[in-house]
């Protein structure tokens, strides 16, 4: 068949799996925006004027991962979550900037494991489709995270840690944290994420007009990080100053 | 150590005929699978593996029984699973009229089929996921992909996404013709290990 764009996760895949899981996956093809409602999922005014956002380059500062590192991940999590007619996806939302940013932090012990299981993705890829991730047509590239998922991709000498299939499980995980998580970590920027799955924000109570707007689908989103209320510890802000970061608040 | 291809291909050989019979003990017609760039008995090309680009490849089949009104293909490897087999490939539906199967069939469950398999669909594999995907047997470990070509006497408009099991339900009593081409896939280490 001819390459193509379509998404090695399906929107409607991701959406249940998201929303079963709360505001906190995988593989085949782009589905209507009209299909794409998550049951369970409260509906929140879709976020039409976003779509824009996923032709616009964002800039990087890279604090941990190497920039080859940030490109294979972010052509990994843009397949994962593409950005489409529904919306921006995993890289407008920042998720790479997320990973970054907590491999220095709470994910510092998964550090070691991306390097040395990028590099066997590397390997993998020139090996059995002759260039590295990055340069691969969309459709091979799907079809490299379809064999590292199932825990094919063992041959030609990759060297994976542990299993392919671990490791995608590991970047999949951390793509949907940093897509769907709490903006305060570093991404789910401008409340894409939380757009994408219709979620409408943390909110400390909810009145019964609240509830009626809601299912109506007529609640206006929440666009507040849990960390601008008070009452939730700031705990990794804390670790980072201790470090000396600039980022957090 | 390198495998034994005359022993690939009486274990192939071993595979594919005996199942050549329905449950009742009824020989089944012969189908005669072939297909441009494999053989029973042969080594799979890298090309059909995740060691390359884990494309389908191509089949053609033959002597169809009088009567043939769909077509059916499952691809297993009987040497894994638990229980066996472990499914690479399921397709289905497809029209009496096809002859075979083009390489590099769709991997996204609702692109549309090339215009002589119109109405056929894909069955979930053993990783759960209605395309094919190549052997990926353990490094060092030899084993047989046995393609098996089923001739049905009726048109089943069965749904995408059924399991081997599923498949095999709906169309029993229905298998008029079989037929198997058996190559088999040696994962040997990394062409530079090679090498030394």
């Amino acid at each position: 068949m001819a390459d193509d764009q379509r998404p090695v996760i399906s929107r409607r895949d991701l959406l249940k799996g998201v929303g079963a899981a709360g505001a906190a996956a995988i593989l085949p093809p782009a589905i209507s925006k009209a299909s794409a409602q998550a049951p369970g999922v409260p509906a929140v005014p879709a976020p039409a004027a976003r779509a824009s956002l996923a032709s616009v380059p964002r800039s990087r500062r890279l604090e941990n991962l190497t920039a080859d590192e940030a490109d294979v991940i972010e052509a990994i999590m843009a397949r994962l979550i593409p950005s489409d007619e529904m919306g921006p996806g995993a890289v407008e939302a920042g998720a790479l900037n997320f990973l970054d940013r907590a491999l220095g932090g709470f994910l510092a012990e998964e550090r070691e494991e991306y390097r040395d299981n990028l590099a066997a993705l590397d390997r993998y890829c020139r090996m059995s489709r002759g260039a590295p991730f990055v340069e691969l047509s969309p459709v091979d590239q799907d079809s490299v995270l379809i064999d590292l998922e199932g825990g094919s991709a063992t041959g030609s000498g990759a060297g994976f840690t542990g299993s392919s299939g671990a490791f995608f499980g590991m970047l999949k995980s951390h793509t949907w944290q940093g897509t769907f998580g709490d903006p305060y970590y570093g991404g789910n920027a401008d409340f894409i994420g939380w757009d994408l799955i219709r979620y409408p924000g943390v909110r400390l109570g909810v009145s019964q007009a609240d509830q009626e707007r809601l299912e109506a689908g007529e609640l206006q989103p929440n666009r507040r990080s849990a960390y601008d209320y008070e009452m939730f510890e700031k705990a990794t802000a804390l670790r980072s100053s201790q470090r000396g970061a600039t980022h957090g608040d | 150590m390198k495998p034994s291809f005359s022993l690939a291909l009486l274990a192939a050989l071993l595979t594919a005929l005996p199942a050549a019979r329905d449950a009742h003990g009824q020989a089944y017609h012969p189908i005669l699978v072939e297909s441009p760039t494999m053989q029973t008995g042969q080594p799979m090309p890298r090309e059909y593996t995740p060691d390359g680009r884990n494309v389908s490849p191509p089949l053609r089949w033959s002597n169809l029984p009088t009567g043939t009104r769909q077509i059916a293909v499952v691809c297993e490897d009987h040497g894994a699973g638990n229980p066996p087999p472990w499914v690479h490939w399921i397709i289905y539906n497809l029209p009496a009229s096809a002859q075979g199967l083009p390489e590099n069939l769709p991997i996204y469950p609702d692109a549309p089929m090339p215009e002589e398999l119109t109405g056929a669909v894909q069955g979930k594999n053993g990783w759960g996921r209605p395309i094919y995907r190549g052997p990926a047997p353990p490094l060092g470990t030899l084993h047989n992909y046995n393609f098996f070509v089923y001739a049905l006497d009726t048109e089943l408009d069965l749904p995408p996404g059924l399991t081997r099991e599923e498949l095999m339900e709906r169309i029993e009593g229905h298998i008029i013709g079989r037929g198997a081409m058996v190559p088999f896939y040696y994962r040997g280490p990394a062409p530079d290990e090679e090498e030394q």
